[in-house]
């Protein structure tokens, strides 16, 4: 390291150290807000930084949207509504969409939002360089044609059907381009910026963040003024937090939990099913490159137990990855609990109980409710069969770098978040083996799937992806468990609005 | 030695503690008798059940069952297998290591005791429970791993005291004389040094014991213990706290087993410190 | 007097400087055993190999390890000890953002320990020779029977989970602002003359304070009761019994003031110790404080922040050592003349 470069680097610290203090010191001087006009959620985990664009962190996407605005929404039951896009065209190839977007929206810092900072986003910040997730979902724009400040036209490089979908989903946020070139990146992510209902009023890395509504903000106004979001890891200690009042508003408890504050009055507890789907992400090699054990490995598992013991029946156990009512779904198909099967196929492998086959589970442990405990449970079901599996817990955000290094072991039990409900975004990502996502890496599956992404045609997609799951779990591609639970424990008098994909979002809080 | 080990058996201190330790002691080892279930068997349709006395409790699960079902009684007795192995071992462990250096570095004084002191000195600079975290990152979980750990942390707890006494005895006439009897070093150490510093030694082991169960418990509570699929106590009040309002019993019972082991040991320990008639500084915990 | 303390001090510093040299080291070496890699870490998901490579030598991974630990040392030295791999801030800084906490947790630990232990001792002093003894001495042991990891949780489930009385997750309500001017929250609120808050961080520090302050003070109870014993036995404590002194004259005028020497260096060495206590503790409590942060950086095999926390918690107890070495000779005036 050069002399130079150390200088530099002082400098910038002894820069930052101010800008912190400065920042931290500042909310002091206001006057606390009226009671009733604040709430607070105890929130599972930290956002992985204030650059929406940079990770696809499906637990922060409900902050994000606090501080930011997508180019398109969703409403509570998931139908695509318009956002800070009034409208879009798609083309009928699908290789390239026409946006026009409100000309009422300014930043926070008071900077109006253009189709500069639309173009900024979706193409020459991910062709800048910097290292963004959102490189992954838009790497087919080619160009965006500014027509005039409301009015653009993306160019796709091949066919986006689901661009419109990926409008609303992970990582699509609109950023100040102005802002962020003439102050820095660093600067914007000690002070973020964006267009949402919420501005960013204090921020506590890993410990709380505290959210100030925006009153000129373009559309319906935040009912509660100031949020603050409190981070707490521990599941208990979230238990703890609402139960004490500290809390208003918590999420991802353990469902008995629910169960016990729902015979406790002043509080409203709730299971909800939401676009998630629990499920083991599997490898196509080690251990399971012999289809014979992947498919005894899923025909090992008692799904009816597991949501039974774990979510008091409330999760609905599944055969293909997608969830009840989202178009993937396929009612006629189950893949059946046998676990006399399931000896038989590992028999036909030479192994058994006396000789089982070993292979790795990761997990998380209180990333969901009941991780830990069913992937404990479902390590005592293998065992049963002849499959000996070593149990390794892993943090959430190891969790993706392992995926990316393709260095998950034969199994990992992940909650799949789907908050779009396409089945793209399911098995088309999950078992396309270009994308960083996927821990499956194999052609006969992996094939089918390319092929869909390139079909513009609606119905025909939707067919294609109904045949790839199926084709997928009976390959032993993938094995889906249940669906998602979202636990949300609250006071009584704080209502929120109820979205089918589990986001809670603090711009729908409001006191009765 | 013997007259004063038969003195320390009279009293009702030591006694107390032997039988205490004798009764972890009996758990550890016929474990796969005394359980009544299979520590790790999930009974998934009877999950958090209360002690078999409470209104809702079951009659096969005396102590109730955990978050996934499994028998606490059977857990706490599989349990205490795994902390007396890692207590026993650990300690053993500890005690050679410590034992050997603190000889050498006593007997022969001068650089070599010089550099055993600083290297004492570098590893006491280091918090014992930092330490061992540090270690079980780049070991890994598991039994073997917790106990080289604990053996890695705590040689110094027996070198640095025992260096002391080494030190006062080898000053002794017969010490002296057995070197004029032309006995080597070697057999100077084993036959006249390690016989006087035998009592201090035992007292030692006993106190460290106690300290071994103690890591090895936080070591398991968070996550960096024997690993999932083993019976520990450390991990059982971790998986207890998550579900502390609706079976506090998950949570009291490992305490208790916990506190019941160290005192065990630290009662022993405390006994045959007074009547082995050792120095010893009560700093040593 | 004032010169000699000082030369001491700086001499005892001095020779701590070595030791902290071959715990780095140490603690380096270990860390880059493990089989993972930082480069790979610190970099995001769609990185590729090619730029993986890049960044492993750009961290200066491919050179041999004793030139990777000079450049981690002159790096330290310069208060830069890498970006956490987790959170992507200077390892540094989240441990500046946290070891006030911390300091404040240990220090009001301690001063409860003292005072159980002062308390304690001179109680189980007052009842010897009585049937009580017997008693107390067991009792005592059965304390010293539970360390704080155990205090923790009891106090936790009696004081938070069952009786409801008292907060113990955190450092401060949720809904109250968390002021920043020292980082020691109990000052900074009464800094910035917020009352509320400071009645807040006050009950939060309670069960944690407790649960160590509790661990800790059984020893110091036991040698202080041994030392008196010792005291007793001198010759001048019959001379004032001939003066005419009462037994309480004679235990708090002279007795304890010989005593407490022993007991300080135990209650220093107890402090160090105590020092590191706080990790669990944290943890229990969700207390944000540095053994939080390290159990965090530990899971997720955050290298550089390690690195960082275990050297700030060495040069803690070194310092500690340091000051209560000093301390013991300037109380002691046979070691003082010398």
């Amino acid at each position: 390291m050069g002399k130079h470069t150390m200088s530099l680097k002082l400098k910038r610290r002894a820069f930052l150290q101010i800008a912190t203090a400065a920042s931290l010191a500042a909310p002091f001087v206001r006057p606390a807000a009226a009671a009733g006009d604040t709430a607070t959620i105890g929130w599972p985990n930290d956002v992985p930084s204030w650059d929406p664009n940079q990770r696809f962190t499906p637990d922060a996407q409900p902050i994000f949207k606090a501080v930011y605005d997508q180019p398109l929404d969703q409403d509570p039951q998931l139908k695509l509504i318009p956002h800070l896009i009034k409208n879009w065209t798609l083309a009928p190839d699908a290789t390239s969409m026409a946006v026009e977007l409100r000309d009422d929206v300014t930043f926070h810092n008071g900077d109006k939002m253009t189709t500069e900072d639309f173009r900024y986003t979706f193409l020459e910040r991910i062709r800048s360089g910097v290292k963004l997730d959102t490189a992954n979902s838009w790497k087919r724009v080619d160009d965006i044609v500014i027509e005039s400040p409301s009015k653009a036209t993306m160019k796709f490089s091949a066919p986006d059907p689901t661009a419109p979908q990926w409008m609303a989903f992970l990582g699509s946020y609109i950023v100040p381009k102005k802002y962020i070139e003439s102050g820095g990146l660093d600067n914007f992510l000690k002070k973020p910026v964006g267009t949402g209902p919420y501005r960013l009023a204090e921020y506590e890395l890993n410990s709380r963040i505290v959210l100030e509504r925006d009153d000129s903000y373009w559309g319906p106004k935040a009912k509660v003024a100031r949020v603050t979001i409190e981070i707490i890891k521990d599941p208990s200690a979230r238990v703890a937090a609402i139960q004490s009042g500290q809390a208003d508003f918590t999420l991802n408890v353990p469902v008995r939990e629910v169960q016990r504050f729902q015979s406790e009055g002043g509080f409203a507890a709730e299971l909800n099913p939401i676009t998630r789907v629990i499920l083991l992400q599997v490898r196509a090699d080690l251990n399971f490159a012999d289809q014979n054990v992947r498919l005894a490995a899923h025909h090992a598992i008692d799904k009816a137990a597991l949501s039974k013991a774990f979510y008091g029946g409330a999760a609905v156990p599944l055969s293909v990855v997608a969830t009840p009512g989202s178009p993937g779904y396929l009612p006629d198909f189950s893949f059946k609990y046998d676990p006399e099967l399931a000896r038989q196929l590992l028999a036909k492998s030479g192994h058994g109980p006396s000789n089982p086959v070993k292979i790795g589970l990761a997990a998380t442990n209180g990333q969901f409710p009941s991780d830990y405990d069913m992937a404990r449970a479902i390590v005592q079901m293998w065992q049963k069969v002849g499959i000996a599996a070593d149990l390794q817990i892993i943090e959430y955000a190891k969790y993706f770098e392992l995926n990316r290094a393709s260095k998950l072991p034969e199994a990992t039990l992940y909650s799949w978040d789907n908050a779009t409900g396409d089945p793209e975004i399911f098995s088309g990502y999950l078992l396309n083996p270009k994308m960083p996502f996927s821990a499956w890496k194999d052609e006969a599956v992996g094939g089918k799937v390319l092929k869909l992404f390139n079909v513009a045609n609606y119905d025909a997609r939707i067919a294609g992806y109904r045949d790839v799951e199926r084709f997928a779990v009976e390959q032993g591609a993938t094995i889906p468990l249940l669906q998602s639970v979202l636990t949300v424990v609250r006071k009584k008098n704080l209502q929120y609005t109820k979205y089918g994909n589990g986001w809670v979002l603090p711009q729908t809080l409001q006191w009765s | 030695m013997a007259g004063s080990l038969a003195h320390a058996l009279r009293s009702p201190r030591v006694l107390l503690a032997l039988a205490m330790v004798l009764g972890l002691g009996v758990c550890a080892i016929f474990a796969g008798f005394i359980a009544p279930h299979d520590p790790g068997e999930q009974n998934l349709l009877s999950i958090l059940t209360p002690p078999a006395w409470a209104p809702d409790g079951d009659p096969s699960f005396l102590l109730g069952t955990d978050s996934l079902g499994r028998d606490v009684l059977s857990r706490l007795i599989y349990g205490a297998r795994t902390a007396m192995l890692v207590a026993v071992f650990a300690s053993f462990g500890a005690m050679i290591i410590g034992t050997i250096l603190a000889h050498i570095a006593g007997y022969f004084g001068g650089a070599v005791d010089w550099i055993i002191g600083r290297l004492v000195d570098v590893w006491m600079s280091f918090p014992p429970v930092i330490l061992s975290l540090i270690l079980m990152v780049g070991l890994g979980v598991g039994l073997d791993r917790v106990i080289l750990a604990i053996v890695l942390v705590d040689w110094t707890r027996f070198c640095r005291v025992l260096r002391s006494e080494v030190l006062i005895v080898r000053r002794h006439d017969y010490v002296a004389a057995a070197r004029l009897l032309g006995f080597s070093h070697w057999q100077t150490i084993v036959r006249e040094i390690l016989p006087a510093t035998l009592p201090l030694l035992i007292t030692l082991f006993s106190l460290e014991m106690a300290i071994a169960v103690v890591v090895e418990a936080i070591l398991s509570f968070v996550g960096l213990g024997v690993g999932p699929n083993q019976a520990a106590w450390g991990q059982m009040i971790a998986d207890a706290r998550q579900y502390v309002y609706q079976s506090p019993w998950n949570l009291l019972l490992p305490i208790f087993a916990i506190f019941f082991a160290v005192a065990a040991f630290n009662l022993l320990g405390d006994g045959l410190r007074r009547t082995l008639d050792v120095r010893l500084a009560q700093a040593e915990r | 007097m004032l010169v000699i303390v000082a030369k001491l001090v700086a001499r005892r510093l001095l020779a701590a400087v070595p030791i902290l040299l071959v715990v780095s080291a140490l603690l380096f070496c270990v860390l880059r055993l493990l089989p993972v890699d930082p480069a790979a870490m610190s970099l995001p998901t769609t990185a590729t190999i090619a730029e993986i490579e890049a960044k492993r030598r750009e961290m200066g991974l491919d050179r041999p390890l004793p030139e990777q630990y000079l450049i981690w040392l002159s790096d330290a030295l310069h208060g830069n000890f890498g970006r956490s791999i987790q959170f992507g801030r200077e390892a540094g800084s989240l441990v500046a953002a946290t070891l006030p906490a911390t300091i404040q947790l240990a220090g009001a630990a301690m001063v409860l320990a003292a005072i159980f232990g002062l308390g304690g001792g001179l109680l189980l002093f007052h009842l010897r020779g009585t049937w009580f003894e017997a008693v107390t001495d067991i009792v005592s042991i059965l304390l010293l029977s539970i360390p704080e990891f155990l205090w923790g949780l009891i106090l936790l489930f009696v004081f938070g989970v069952a009786l409801h009385a008292l907060p113990f997750t955190g450092a401060v309500s949720p809904n109250l602002p968390q002021p920043h001017v020292t980082g020691f929250l109990l000052i900074d609120a009464l800094l910035v003359g917020r009352l509320d808050v400071f009645a807040s961080a006050f009950r939060h520090l309670i069960l944690p304070a407790l649960a160590l302050g509790l661990a800790f003070s059984p020893a110091i109870m036991r040698v202080l009761r041994s030392s008196l014993f010792d005291v007793y036995h001198e010759d001048y404590i019959q001379q004032a019994r001939l003066r005419g002194l009462s037994e309480r004259q004679i235990l708090l005028g002279h007795a304890l003031k010989n005593a407490a020497l022993p007991t300080l260096t135990l209650a220093g060495v107890q402090f160090g110790i105590l020092f590191s206590g706080t990790l669990l503790v944290e943890v229990i409590y969700s207390y944000p404080g540095m053994g939080n942060l390290m159990v965090d950086a530990v899971r997720n095999a955050d290298l550089p922040l390690i690195e960082a926390i275990g050297l700030t918690y060495c040069v803690a107890v070194l310092l500690i050592n340091t000051v209560v070495d000093s301390l013991y000779v300037v109380l002691n005036p046979k070691l003082r003349v010398r």
